[in-house]
């Protein structure tokens, strides 16, 4: 084979390089066998766990034998897969079925009932860890409470949890092993948009045109040439295909940017993940959720790149379909066994069908023949401890309740509630660049504040603050510019109107302006426009709150009132102060198109004379869309413009309180903003301190009320009366001897005490004398330490003596009390104290 | 009553008192100047006080239509008349005089109050259509019958009730009597009416009164029941075919038809009619069937024209007041600029523009208004021809059926005349075993008469059926060409209004700039 070398020697290399793969591939997947027989103890302490943790039950043993001669046969069979995820060690070192690993738990907070809270709960309580190597299956697989406990886990720990949170919650969900992309594999989601940024466009509701009628006059023929439209009509089409063109060029040219460098791996990192199939749960089409992030994909996203296994805690499937084009085209039906291979025969019947009353009952009787026909092996309890979160858990969440997220141009920071001072809970900073370097806005949401602020936007110098219902002014939203936060400035306040008295649902402003819109007031107003003059400078600089601004113009608009006829009606009424002039239009009456106005000019000071104003034919000037009507009388527009002075005043006054209101809510909302106090719910145990003081008063409480009662059930003529043989009445010798030998026995009893109290003062002397005696005698040979002792024991026994002291004097003291006490006490006795 | 006053002639209530007492009533201080400047006209009063004047006779109150309020305490009147024209009246004080019958009242519908304190009222009556009766003061009168009580019933709003001073009161029953049957009372005599009196009068009266509410119940249901009726007739009437739904036609026939009545006595005759009355009723009712149809399908297409036109003319007025308001805007800007200019030339060019402006507008409400005009032409074009068509096709229909109705009165006949001839025969022959009726045997004399009298009768009947045709056809068209007129006669009203209110407005506008335009010249 000299002649071509060169030719040989590459096809050895190829053949090299083939046994090279083949290898490759047998070492694998022997290792992984291996592997998963070889019991690796990390953790020797296992007294903590249960039994169940520590060895097998029969059933489970069947289960294990049962899942090892499944994956005999797979690997017989599909000698070119890898191998199936099956019986894992738990962290006691123990194979267990990865089925009975699932416990469906629904735990009792309101938002773990619906998998979107579970998701968001699952990813932010742990913390996630990657798979070491990212190629190959773990070998561990630990129950839900351990991973709850250590707030640490890999993708299947995920997965596990998250499964059995949604299947007691009623869905139709499995764990998922199969293969995705390295993005999803480490949680990296800083390639994608985040998903609160991800607004949805808001669906255009198309506006119903009524349907034209048979009698819809035809509109008026159009005299326009229809071939300039036409050419018109196709430039714009080119134009803006010119630039769709050129915005499609320019996303393509970005994506090409922004696409992760190939990954070596890519198509062999092992994932798990949950799938939920529709059906139960007004779930309409199955979808995964990635557990990490808490994100639902569908079955067609190209993250995932394929299927090797599926379980729920009744069975396991290992999939039969080709996985070369992603999760695309798989089909989740899990009784085809074309396409799914089942291990357990007859475990998935309930994944079926919705059983109807009549056929449940025929299968009742059905049930106990087949059992006896075929018994096939359900699947064992889990062997796993109950799944339990507190309330503080839940609510602290991520571990120290803080959590980053990084996405696409955005950083997501979590904090728990109560964590942070301030109240708050989210905080969405979105930047210009991939760097985050240069900030566009950032959004922060909180929870529980005492001034009610849910959400605030810094956009481009602009504050948006959001508001929830039950602020003093139904404030609802605040709109203003964070380098003018006084007032008159421009700001926009929106409110919730049908809270208000006065319906006032937003307020525009800016320095020389001020608009009021209203809703639903009995008077009809609903729009209000003021134009302010600057103020005078003053030699003095003038105080803001001192001196108003001086108001050049007052619109108002008001709604059509049914009860009056149109042409009597005030559309608008215009006040214009700075020349003593009132513009009134009125509303149209529904065949005309022209409204009746009229001008009144006050003479000046008009608001003083009240009443007693002068009348001049040429105080008012009108034009009457009617002419056919008789002019309005002198005395009615007289009486209109004493009304309107009046109005003008009244609607002035508005204006101010609607200023004074503004800068009252500004100073609110300093003050609010300074102590930021965060409001407890009275049905918050934990934190609401005055009534945790409060139950604490009420135990103490109670339990002093229960020594008192306990003493006053000591009987102290019990003994003395049992003496006696417990009588049914005393008579009066009785009664008697009865307190005599009471009250000797107590005197006895002091005496007996102070007595003792001598005896030990006596005895603690004569030893102090003794040591004393000693201590003189072997002074000069004594050591540093003994010397040391002796003085500690002086000291010791001086105190002790001295207490002895100070009791015995007490006692001497107290004695008479504590006897005469007893005297009363005794002929109070309702059992004495007829004798007495 | 008033004895005070009895040295004083007896007044009638005439132009002068009204005049005098409308001015001292009226407004004061300025406004009454003005008022008494411009004169008040009688239709603006509301309220009007007329006491203690010696009047024995209300007249002269025609004029004060808009008037809510009227007093005629402490006078001598003895007749309530002269307040028909008071329609809008709610308060009306007739105290202290010397009324007898309560009366006039029929048309103060919307009377809420009435007093009729201290007068000389024996019985409750003629106050039917006082339906919004709130307070009602009938104290120191002559009310003597408490079952007369039982007419205040019918006022459902009444609340407040004085009755204290009248000889019903002494009755010992008549509180509880007078609280058991007006339920809705709150104020009887002064006092509220505590519910433990309630509660006993009503234990007391319980059964008497649900015999009465049982009644009024009836009475209420047989009302409404004949006021649906009476409104089913009237859409039948509108549909042309009333009374088509029996056998009104059939009956009506025969009502005016002496002869054909004498010949239904013939023996054997009964079968013969009651099978013809059948078929002939039963071509009414499809009459009747197909003319109900029809009418809704008209109606139908009546209210679509009509909402059509509602929409182009609500249109047409949206694309009006779109350019007027903004014509308004531009007038505004205007206004204020000249004010602030002093150049005599930018003012005489803003003056010039302003006017051009104004003819662009007259301009284009006028061009909307004939666009209008041309669309509704065309569109009540169509709309007749249709209303046209669907009529003529209805009463082609309709002539169709009763023709239908001719040839069963035709074949009726026919067999009538068959049998009589078989009658004639045996009564000639004197073969006839039962007995006929002395009229009808009168006609049994020969032929002649008997045919006669049966071509008499079937002319009566077929004289009838023409006439209903006839009837049918002509309030048809009638109906349509009224419609149409009326409907002529709006649009050119509304165009001719609008036209009007338009160079009305215009001119309104030009005025404007000239006034404007002179003040300030006289500034200047």
């Amino acid at each position: 084979m000299d002649i071509i070398p060169e030719d040989g020697l590459e096809e050895t290399q190829e053949e090299v390089k083939d046994l090279e793969e083949k290898l490759n591939g047998i070492q694998l997947e022997t290792i992984s066998v291996t592997v998963i027989k070889q019991p690796a103890i990390d953790k020797p302490d296992f007294s903590e766990y249960p039994e169940s943790y520590k060895e097998n039950t029969n059933k489970e043993k069947l289960i294990l034998a049962y899942a090892e001669n499944f994956r005999r046969q797979y690997v017989h069979l599909f000698r070119d897969r890898k191998p199936l995820f099956l019986n894992p060690l738990n962290e006691c070192g123990i194979e267990k079925f990865v089925c009975t690993t699932l416990r469906p738990t629904l735990l009792p907070f309101k938002e773990l009932y619906h998998w979107l809270g579970c998701a968001e709960f699952v990813s932010d309580y742990i913390t996630m860890d990657q798979l070491d190597p990212p190629a190959e299956l773990p070998l561990q697989l630990h129950s839900p409470s351990t991973i709850l406990e250590r707030q640490l886990g890999n993708c299947f720990d995920f997965s596990n949890i998250l499964c059995s949170l949604l299947l007691g919650a009623g869905y139709d969900a499995y764990v998922v092993s199969g293969y995705a992309t390295k993005e999803v594999c480490l949680s990296d989601e800083s390639r994608d948009i985040c998903p609160l940024l991800n607004t949805k466009p808001e669906v255009k509701k198309e506006e119903d045109k009524k349907a034209a009628g048979k009698y819809s006059v035809k509109p008026p023929r159009d005299l326009r040439s229809k071939f300039i439209i036409k050419m018109e009509a196709r430039r714009k089409k080119e134009e803006e295909d010119q630039k769709d063109k050129e915005r499609m060029e320019e996303e393509a040219r970005v994506a090409e940017l922004e696409k992760p460098p190939p990954d070596l791996l890519y198509g062999l990192r092992i994932h798990s993940w949950v799938l939920i199939r529709g059906g139960k749960r007004e779930v309409p089409e199955d979808f995964f959720i990635e557990p990490f992030t808490g994100r639902s994909y569908s079955p067609q996203n190209q993250s995932f790149l394929g299927i090797e296994s599926i379980w729920n805690h009744n069975n396991y499937w290992a999939n039969m379909q080709d996985c070369s084009n992603g999760c695309k085209d798989m089909s989740f039906d899990l009784n085809d066994t074309t396409k799914w291979e089942y291990m357990l025969v007859g475990a998935d019947r309930s994944t079926l069908d919705i059983p109807n009353v009549e056929e449940e009952l025929y299968d009742l009787e059905d049930d106990e023949k087949d059992n006896e026909d075929d018994k096939h092996l359900d699947m064992p309890a889990p062997w796993v401890r109950p799944i339990n979160v507190t309330e503080k858990q839940n609510e602290t969440r991520c571990p120290s309740g803080k959590k980053t997220i990084l996405y696409k141009k955005a950083k997501l920071e979590k904090y728990s509630n109560y964590l942070m001072k301030d109240g708050l809970v989210k905080r969405l900073s979105v930047y210009e660049n991939n760097e985050l370097t240069t900030l566009k806005k950032v959004q922060e949401w909180f929870g529980n504040r005492e001034d009610k602020l849910t959400m605030r936007l810094h956009e481009g110098g602009v504050v948006t603050e959001d508001f929830v219902e039950g602020r003093q002014r139904s404030l609802k939203q605040h709109v203003y510019k964070a380098n003018f936060p006084g007032s008159e400035t421009d700001r926009t306040m929106t409110f919730y109107d049908n809270a208000r008295v006065d319906g006032l649902s937003k307020r525009d402003e800016s320095a020389i302006e001020m608009t009021e819109h209203f809703i639903n007031r009995d008077d009809f107003l609903y729009y209000r426009h003021v134009l302010f003059d600057k103020r005078q400078k003053k030699v003095a600089p003038a105080t803001a709150e001192g001196l108003p601004r001086p108001i050049l113009k007052i619109t108002e608009k008001f709604h059509r009132n049914k009860e009056l006829p149109a042409n009597d009606d005030i559309a608008e009424q215009m006040f214009i102060l700075s020349e003593d002039k009132v513009q009134i239009t009125y509303h149209r009456e529904d065949a005309n198109i022209s409204a009746s106005t009229r001008d009144f000019f006050k003479p000046p000071n008009a608001e003083e004379k009240g009443g007693n104003l002068q009348w001049a034919p040429d105080m008012t000037s009108t034009f009457q869309v009617n002419q056919h009507k008789l002019p309005t009388k002198n005395l009615t527009v007289y009486e209109d413009l004493i009304r309107l002075i009046q109005v003008e005043q009244s609607s002035i006054q508005a204006v101010r309180n609607s200023e004074e209101e503004v800068r009252e809510i500004l100073a609110d909302r300093q003050k609010e903003e300074i102590a930021s106090e965060l409001a407890i719910s009275v049905y918050d145990t934990e934190r609401n301190e005055k009534a945790k003081k409060h139950r604490k008063e009420l135990e103490r409480l109670a339990m002093e009320e229960k020594l008192r009662r306990q003493e006053m059930e000591m009987d102290y003529l019990a003994p003395f009366l049992a003496q006696i043989g417990n009588p049914e009445k005393i008579s009066r010798n009785q009664a008697f001897k009865l307190k005599e030998d009471c009250l000797s026995d107590l005197k006895q009893r002091l005496i007996d005490k102070a007595n003792l109290i001598q005896l030990r003062f006596e005895r603690e002397t004569s030893e102090l004398h003794k040591k004393q005696l000693e201590y003189q005698q072997k002074q000069v040979v004594m050591t540093k330490e003994d010397e040391e002792q002796y003085f500690n024991y002086c000291s010791e026994a001086m105190f002790r003596i001295h207490i002895l002291e100070l009791r015995l004097n007490r006692h001497k003291q107290m004695a008479p009390h504590k006897y005469m006490q007893l005297e009363q006490k005794l002929r109070q006795d309702p059992r004495l104290s007829v004798y007495f | 009553m008033s004895r005070l006053y009895d040295t004083v002639e007896p007044a009638v209530v005439d132009d002068e008192m009204l005049k005098k007492a409308v001015e001292e009533q009226g407004p004061k201080d300025e406004a009454g100047r003005i008022a008494k400047q411009e004169g008040i006209d009688y239709w603006d009063v509301l309220s009007l006080r007329l006491d203690f004047r010696n009047i024995l006779k209300i007249d002269n109150l025609w004029q004060f239509k808009e008037l809510t309020k009227l007093q005629l305490d402490n006078n001598i009147i003895e007749k309530i008349e002269g307040l028909d024209a008071l329609v809008n009246l709610r308060w009306l004080d007739l105290s202290f005089n010397n009324i007898e019958v309560i009366e006039g009242l029929n048309h103060l519908s919307k009377l809420e109050d009435l007093t009729l304190f201290n007068n000389r009222i024996s019985r409750l009556e003629n106050m039917d259509s006082l339906s919004a009766l709130h307070v009602l003061s009938l104290g120191n009168n002559k009310v003597n019958q408490l079952d007369n009580l039982i007419y205040l019933r019918r006022f459902q709003n009444l609340r407040t009730l004085n009755l204290s001073g009248n000889p019903v009161c002494e009755d010992p029953g008549y509180k509880l009597f007078t609280v058991a049957y007006l339920s809705h009372l709150v104020y009887l005599d002064f006092r509220l009416i505590d519910e433990e009196t309630r509660q006993k009068a009503h234990s007391l009266y319980e059964n008497k009164l649900g015999e009465l509410m049982h009644n009024e119940q009836q009475a209420r249901s047989a009302l409404l029941e004949e006021k649906r009726k009476a409104k089913e007739l009237e859409s039948h009437k509108e549909a042309y075919v009333e009374f088509l739904n029996g056998p009104n036609l059939f009956d009506a026939m025969y009502k005016e038809d002496p002869e054909g009545n004498k010949l239904s006595m013939l023996p054997g005759i009964q079968d013969i009619l009651k099978e013809f009355r059948e078929k002939f009723v039963d071509f009414c009712y499809k009459i009747f069937e197909y003319g109900t149809k029809e009418y809704d399908r008209r109606s139908h297409e009546v209210k679509e024209f009509n909402s059509c036109m509602d929409d182009a003319k609500h249109e047409n007025k949206k694309m009006a007041t779109e350019h007027i308001d903004k014509f308004e805007n531009y007038k505004k800007k205007l206004f204020s600029e000249l004010l602030t200019s002093n150049d005599p030339d930018i003012q005489e060019q803003k003056v010039s523009e302003y006017n051009s402006e104004v003819s662009q507008l007259w301009d284009t409400v006028m061009g909307f208004e004939m666009q209008l005009v041309d669309q509704l032409e065309e569109t009540i074009k169509d709309f007749e021809r249709n209303l046209t068509d669907m009529m003529s096709q209805f009463v082609e229909h309709v002539q169709g059926l009763i023709s239908q109705l001719r040839d069963l009165e035709n074949v009726h006949n026919e067999k009538l005349l068959e049998m009589c001839m078989l009658v004639l025969e045996k009564v000639v022959k004197n073969e006839m075993s039962e007995e006929l009726p002395e009229d009808l045997r009168m006609l049994f004399v020969d032929k002649d008469t008997i045919v006669n009298a049966i071509g008499a009768s079937h002319d009566v009947h077929l004289v009838k059926i023409d006439n209903r045709e006839d009837e049918i056809v002509t309030r048809s068209s009638g109906w349509i060409s009224s419609l149409m007129q009326s409907i002529h006669r709006a649009e050119c009203l509304r165009n001719r209004q609008r036209v009007i209110e338009i160079s009305n407005f215009v001119e309104h506008l030009r005025d404007e700039i000239d006034s404007f335009d002179l003040s300030e010249v006289v500034r200047a």
